[in-house]
């Protein structure tokens, strides 16, 4: 694998770009770099809750939009290098969702346990899907599998057979 | 914010597209305005329509979602089209 940009590059670049993009919305908001390994790295906007109720928009749609034009930036800019996976988040909206979605799942392996009976989720989309596949499989007695196609892609929470 | 300023909805797509494309100087805005909506035509070069639109439009409707979202700061309601 050659790496010809850091990650540290597309940290800058799509912190500049998102900071950039809030001031053409007359927002002020300022990046946070939450989180970065060596191939994945996430940013989170930060500023005027009521201010960035507008990035986020309706089930987050704004901050999904955001999010597409962001790695469309970063493909015209490191056209054929190897890109790290970003993830956008506003106002801590994802980080709030993400927590909330394993709590409700962590509760759910409990019952599938305790009952053996077997719980199907509704259907997520693919970054949803891993959080609940990392929260469920952390835990004794359960495990996950997930079925159908896209868009109805969903989870199944099972009892673990060993 | 006085009226010979861009509105919200313009300083935002101007600013998608000229980080996105790869000639930042051919692009070009045109403005139609009624009372109640505005249409945005966005020119850029043949070489830069592409990664405008994205795979099956996917970056175009962003970038209309996100025009759309500024356009609530206006007032006013606004449709997005691009062309080369």
């Amino acid at each position: 694998m050659t790496t010809e940009t850091t990650v540290e590059e597309q940290q800058k670049m799509v912190g500049e770009f998102l900071e950039g993009l809030a001031k053409s919305f007359g927002i002020e908001a300022t990046i946070q770099h939450v989180a970065a390994d060596e191939d994945s790295f996430e940013v989170n906007l930060d500023g005027d809750d009521k201010e960035l109720g507008l990035l986020i928009g309706p089930k987050g749609n704004h901050l999904v939009a955001m999010h597409e034009v962001c790695k469309t930036m970063l493909q015209r800019r490191l056209a054929g290098m190897d890109r790290a996976r970003v993830r956008v988040d506003v106002g801590g909206y994802r980080a709030r969702r993400r927590e909330a979605l394993q709590a409700y799942v962590q509760e759910l392996a409990q019952n599938v346990i305790s009952s053996g009976v077997e719980k199907g989720l509704e259907p997520m989309n693919a970054a949803d899907r891993k959080v609940v596949h990392d929260a469920v499989n952390e835990i004794d007695g359960v495990s996950t599998v997930s079925v159908g196609d896209e868009p109805r892609r969903r989870v199944v929470l099972t009892v673990a057979s060993d | 914010m006085s009226d010979e300023e861009g509105t919200t909805a313009e300083e935002v797509l101007l600013y998608l597209i000229a980080q996105l494309v790869e000639h930042p100087d051919q692009v070009e805005l045109e403005i139609e305005e009624t009372e109640t909506k505005i249409s945005l035509m966005a020119k850029v070069s043949s070489e830069d329509i592409g990664r405008v639109i994205g795979k099956r439009g996917r970056v175009a409707n962003s970038i209309r979602t996100l025009v759309r979202a500024a356009a609530v700061k206006d007032g006013v309601d606004v449709e997005v089209d691009f062309s080369d």
